[in-house]
């Protein structure tokens, strides 16, 4: 093993087998330590909700991770490559320019409400700017429709910081335990609640804070609809008996009532972007 | 109990946890048994056993052999998923690794069974002997399942609840981004402690019926191991997923991922055929005269008559290698899970040839044919493996996510609920 050891011969057949595991070991011992060390750096630089995010949208099935122009039909198909986070893409900020987001004809879309003051976050959170440069989050009507009148909410507390795609509160709803993305940067200066119509009110980071990656004004009518889509999916999926597209008639208030047997967990987590 | 279901990945469906307890409840009686077999062997020593100075290798090293070239499935898998970027895998690589832990720990305590005084087990790592193909499988297979254990841990990371804690998913995270490299140094020990393991029969030249010749140092074993070790490990990964399969009916991969494995494993086993029929033609008529044995007095020998020939390379060689091979059939499971069980059997019967039948045949003129049953501790120990191997299954598949595709093919065999009509469209 070593040349101090009783009985060791040096000789080539030594160098071969020992050199040989030895490199397997300083390989597989460097690994795990460079492993070790982005982790400790991963989570002094506060990364952690950024890579949940990155983990969990990796963990999606391939149709859910679709690019939002895709919604609008300017691609055939397209898979998001920056996680929902359309800031730094060149591909989006092309195609704004080309052809900027019309606005939206009407604030309802299948019998709920979408107003038109606000911008909306795939994973079914709203952010909409105040006049005094605050920004307000709230659950969006398809989302409020799916967790119904929540069993408990754990909002954040007023100064904690907040990140896009990071977690922004937790809902709890039957036996769902649903993490609901931020959708936007910012600090949490008042909490709200289901009551109050709004779950944050967030002081974003910098002054001109940014909101590219959230969708607005007809881009949400198809996006909507490729949320009802997956959630008759997920709905078939759990076991449901779903009414089709054509059966007609309109969300109902609390979904999660209407399907008592169902996983709500996974409807949830499939809705809510928590694979 | 709620507290255990939230460990359960999200959107699969899992039994509830007495009727959990209750699958469990056999196989820890059976490991609790295998456990006091192996302390009966350890505390007593060897004598318990029905091997002797003659009979040296005897259930727990064919055992070993066996489960160790099942378990290739896992460093073959990740280097056809990292290495060479065959993307469908994923869908199987965690039960792939699994397999390899289980597999490998279990030989691993086999292995420390056998050889007994446990105390003294550092003295292989502390005095090798680099002359020998034994030192080489003992360091291989030390690495090789440290490897697989840090390869175990993304998936045990990556469990529901213990993905909450920031730094388990962080590095899990950054521990994954790293994964291909360990795949590569799993690649690298397989391949040579599947090969030593040939090799050391291969150069045993004082047994006519395993020694061969090869290139330079290495016996055609050496290469035949590695070959048919890397065709069966797919065939063994298609087997237990569907064995999995059966026993949750559930679906858990897509017929596209057991193609792929069945045209992997049907390209690598028909490879193998040729190059076992050739090497057995070479032994026959020139490796084993050249010794002063005419082959044919090996099979003279009951019951290892010339159908233990036959079977290995034809019935569980070609036969299952041409059903792999052929679209149409691989397609239906009533060919494809036989035909990867047949190459299964066909590794195990090379592995037991290899070892029982070596050492019962005589070699010398005062020899004497030897026949050896296990004694009930060495079947015990074994059974406690086995048993020891289903648990860990059972855990991971329980509890971590094995099979990524699941809860996506669970919309093809779930029968719709009824729900009351009070949902408007939704």
């Amino acid at each position: 093993m070593f040349p101090w050891n009783y009985g060791f011969h040096f000789g080539i057949a030594s160098y071969i087998f020992l050199g040989a595991f030895y490199t397997v070991l300083v390989v597989v011992v460097t690994t795990l330590l460079n492993a070790f060390w982005r982790a400790h750096r991963d989570l002094s630089k506060g990364k952690a909700e950024d890579i949940r995010w990155h983990s969990d949208f990796h963990d999606l099935p391939a149709a859910d991770r679709t690019c939002r122009h895709v919604l609008t039909g300017e691609f055939k198909s397209r898979e998001c490559v920056r996680a929902f986070d359309c800031r730094e893409c060149e591909t989006h900020a092309k195609l704004v320019a080309l052809h900027p987001p019309a606005a939206a004809a009407e604030d309802e879309i299948f019998g709920m409400s979408f107003p038109l003051d606000r911008m909306y976050h795939r994973g079914h959170t709203w952010a909409r700017p105040e006049v005094d440069g605050t920004v307000t989050v709230g659950l969006d009507e398809l989302g409020t429709r799916l967790l119904g009148t929540p069993d408990a909410v754990d909002l954040p507390g007023p100064g904690s910081r907040i990140r896009a795609n990071g977690t922004a509160f937790r809902v709890h709803r039957r036996e769902a335990d649903v993490r609901v993305l931020s959708p936007i940067d910012g600090e949490v200066i008042e909490t709200g609640g289901v009551d109050r119509g709004y779950f944050l009110r967030v002081k974003p980071l910098t002054e001109s804070f940014d909101m590219r990656h959230l969708l607005r004004g007809a881009e949400v009518k198809p996006w909507m609809m490729r949320e009802l889509e997956r959630l008759q999916l997920a709905l078939t999926m759990e076991g449901a008996t779903v009414p089709s597209l054509a059966d007609g008639g309109v969300p109902v208030s609390d979904i999660a009532a209407a399907y008592p047997k169902t996983d709500w967990d996974a409807v949830c987590g499939e809705m809510f972007l928590e694979p | 109990m709620a507290r255990e279901m939230a460990f359960i990945t999200r959107g699969v469906r899992r039994c509830s946890t007495p009727r959990f307890l209750l699958w469990l409840t056999p196989w820890v009686a059976l490991l609790l048994f295998g456990a006091y077999c192996a302390g009966l062997c350890l505390v007593k020593g060897l004598n318990q056993t029905n091997m002797d100075n003659r009979y040296a290798f005897g259930l727990w090293i064919f055992v070993d052999l066996t489960i160790i070239a099942l378990g290739a499935g896992a460093f073959f898998t990740g280097f056809l998923l990292y290495i060479l970027k065959f993307k469908e895998l994923k869908a199987v690589i965690n039960s792939a690794v699994v397999i390899g832990v289980v597999c490998y720990s279990g030989a691993m305590c086999a292995l420390m069974v056998d050889v007994g005084q446990p105390l003294r087990a550092w003295f292989t790592f502390w005095y090798p002997n680099v002359h020998s193909m034994l030192t080489e499988v003992t360091f291989c297979i030390s690495c090789y399942l440290t490897v697989l254990l840090i390869e175990y841990l993304p998936i045990l990371l990556k469990n529901r609840k213990l993905r909450e804690v920031p730094a388990f998913l962080v590095f899990e995270f950054e521990l994954h981004k790293l994964i291909y490299v360990l795949a590569g140094v799993g690649t690298f020990l397989s391949f040579f402690h599947q090969g030593s393991l040939g090799g050391l029969y291969g150069v045993l030249r004082g047994r006519p019926f395993a020694f061969r010749e090869g290139i330079l140092v290495w016996p055609s074993t050496f290469f035949l191991f590695i070959i048919s070790a890397a065709a069966v490990g797919p065939s063994f990964l298609i087997f237990t997923t569907w064995l999995v399969e059966t026993i949750t009916g559930k679906r858990l991969a897509k017929d596209r991922v057991f193609d792929l494995l069945a045209r992997i494993s049907g390209i690598l086993l028909s490879v193998y055929v040729l190059a076992k029929s050739v090497d057995t033609l070479i032994w026959i008529n020139r490796t084993s005269p050249s010794l002063g044995f005419a082959a044919s007095q090996y099979y003279d020998w009951k019951p290892f008559g010339t159908w233990i020939l036959f079977a290995e390379i034809v019935l569980c060689g070609l036969v299952p290698a041409l059903i792999l091979l052929t679209p149409r059939l691989r397609a239906r499971r009533g060919w494809l899970i036989p035909a990867a069980a047949l190459a299964c059997c066909g590794i195990a019967l090379n592995r037991y040839v290899q070892t029982v039948q070596t050492l019962a045949l005589p070699t010398l003129s005062f020899d004497r044919f030897l026949s050896y049953t296990p004694s009930w501790q060495e079947t015990g120990t074994f059974l406690g493996v086995l048993a020891y191997g289903v648990l860990v299954y059972s855990f991971s598949f329980r509890y971590f996510q094995i099979f990524p595709e699941e809860r996506e093919l669970k919309i093809e065999v779930r029968p719709q609920q009824e729900e009351p009509a009070l949902a408007g469209r939704f």
